[in-house]
């Protein structure tokens, strides 16, 4: 994989295939923004990147805002799809969980507060389309 | 024995006191809270936390005739939620029982939820099947006494009431999506759309990502981009709201089948959906199973049923010790 990386999926499958492709690039300390309208496959794509780190009970953080799992690195995994303000993010003590460079970080709807999302990061931008693909787009900022 | 509950997992603060084992007290906080004690405060902190509980500890003591010093065991939720919120009500009560010299109970949201139907006159039997759907979990456990619950399945993705409020949004309806949810359905055909159920084959779980996915795909196809006419959106709210009752339901089913149990409990905030309540009882009906739902004020979160499931803890004698840590999710194993 070399960022930019783009590639157009079809099934599940694909999309399975291809987190297990990424997931390749990451190491503790990383953050992944995953950015795509509701329904793109955000959290999907997470579930099947983390499997392979051996984190099995990956769900939706959009209600409790952040899930933290354990396998190979401890996880935070986040969804900002409810949060109003990035004054809401520094009240949950975003800081805190930003400043363990132990843990791998994914944040869903990362779009929503750029402010807050660190310059070193992965984005993984998820379009669906009409005809049910998905065009996924990886970017590493550094 | 008069027992303090307090609950802070998410964006409800809520202060309860039970009094020898009538509930005297349940106040919570997205009531009318914010305006009375000055000023907006944000939906998601856990400074709103802060600002609440000690207001609401006071009303709750008044409300019930009691002073600090009457309270025998002290109660909060330690997880799961968010871990910040959590932080508040764990602290405050341990600081609580520390300087007054009381017993301090950590308890489980989801054991809250569980034996919410015992805040009702009409109690459940055991053993019972509950059924836990909130906007962060969606359950299905056999649960045999106090001391007794196991789990038969939980979502793989999205819970229920998240899956509510997301297609709310997708049909710009608004939040929170239930309610809005209920309303359209009111007036719309159910068997209009046909949006499929998840299968997971042997399995109790559920999945809700798929349905929400193709409530999606059903927009963009027939509408996209357009204002969608008030009697599409009634129908979509219908027939999506019977996908996720076919789907809650068919696992609650297929449960009842396998186990022997007296009693269904129908637990958590989206137990407040009407239809999904009927269905409940219906099922109930079918298989000559007592049901008990908990009235709209123990649907949501609230204390009431953390006083009520640490009061019981303290009598299995168990009490847990000042360091007990917030924890922010479930295990894969618990209930196992």
């Amino acid at each position: 994989m070399n960022f930019p990386f783009t590639k157009k999926v079809f099934t599940e499958d694909d999309t399975i295939n291809l987190a297990g492709e990424f997931v390749n690039y990451i190491s503790s300390g990383d953050v992944i923004v995953l950015n795509g309208n509701l329904g793109a496959g955000k959290t999907f794509f997470i579930k099947h990147t983390l499997k392979i780190f051996g984190v099995n009970n990956v769900t939706s953080p959009t209600f409790a805002i952040v899930n933290e799992y354990s396998g190979k690195f401890k996880v935070f995994h986040f969804d900002f799809y409810r949060v109003n303000n990035v004054s809401e993010l520094f009240d949950i003590g975003i800081n805190d969980y930003f400043n363990d460079d132990s843990v791998v970080i994914f944040i869903e709807w990362g779009n929503l507060i750029p402010v807050i999302l660190p310059k070193k990061r992965f984005e993984v931008n998820i379009t669906l389309n009409d005809d049910l693909s998905r065009d996924f787009n990886f970017i590493k900022y550094e | 024995m008069n027992v303090l509950g307090i609950e802070s997992s998410c964006d409800e603060t809520s202060v309860a006191v039970i009094s020898d084992d009538k509930l005297t007290a349940n106040l919570i906080s997205s009531q009318d809270f914010h305006s009375k004690y000055g000023g907006v405060v944000p939906e998601l902190s856990s400074r709103a936390h802060l600002q609440i509980v000690i207001p609401l500890l006071k009303d709750a003591l008044a409300k019930s005739n009691l002073e600090l010093k009457d309270i025998d065991i002290i109660c909060a939720t330690a997880g799961p939620g968010l871990i910040g919120a959590l932080l508040v009500g764990l602290t405050f009560a341990k600081g609580l029982a520390y300087s007054l010299n009381k017993k301090f109970i950590a308890v489980n949201h989801i054991e809250g939820h569980i034996f919410s139907g015992f805040l009702m006159e009409e109690k459940p039997e055991f053993p019972f099947l509950a059924l836990v759907v909130s906007g962060g979990h969606t359950l299905l456990l056999l649960v045999k006494d106090f001391m007794n619950i196991k789990k038969l399945g939980s979502t793989v993705d999205d819970a229920a009431g998240e899956a509510f409020d997301k297609v709310s949004k997708m049909l710009g309806l608004g939040y929170p999506g239930g309610p809005k949810i209920q309303q359209f359905a009111l007036r719309g055909n159910e068997d209009k759309i046909n949006f499929p159920v998840a299968d997971l084959r042997n399995s109790f779980n559920f999945s809700f990502s798929g349905l929400k996915t193709s409530v999606l795909r059903y927009i963009q196809k027939n509408f996209s981009g357009e204002k969608i006419p008030e009697n599409d959106l009634n129908d979509i709210a219908a027939s999506f709201q019977k996908a996720v009752v076919k789907a809650l339901i068919k696992n609650a089913e297929k449960a009842l089948s396998e186990f022997e149990v007296k009693s269904i409990c129908l637990v958590g905030g989206v137990a407040a959906n009407k239809s999904l309540r009927n269905a409940v009882i219906i099922l109930g009906e079918r298989f000559n199973k007592k049901v008990v739902i908990p009235g709209m004020e123990f649907c949501g979160d609230n204390a009431a049923m953390i006083a009520f499931r640490g009061q019981k803890l303290f009598e299995n004698g168990i009490t847990s010790s000042l360091d007990a840590s917030p924890f922010p999710g479930l295990s894969d194993d618990i209930f196992s």
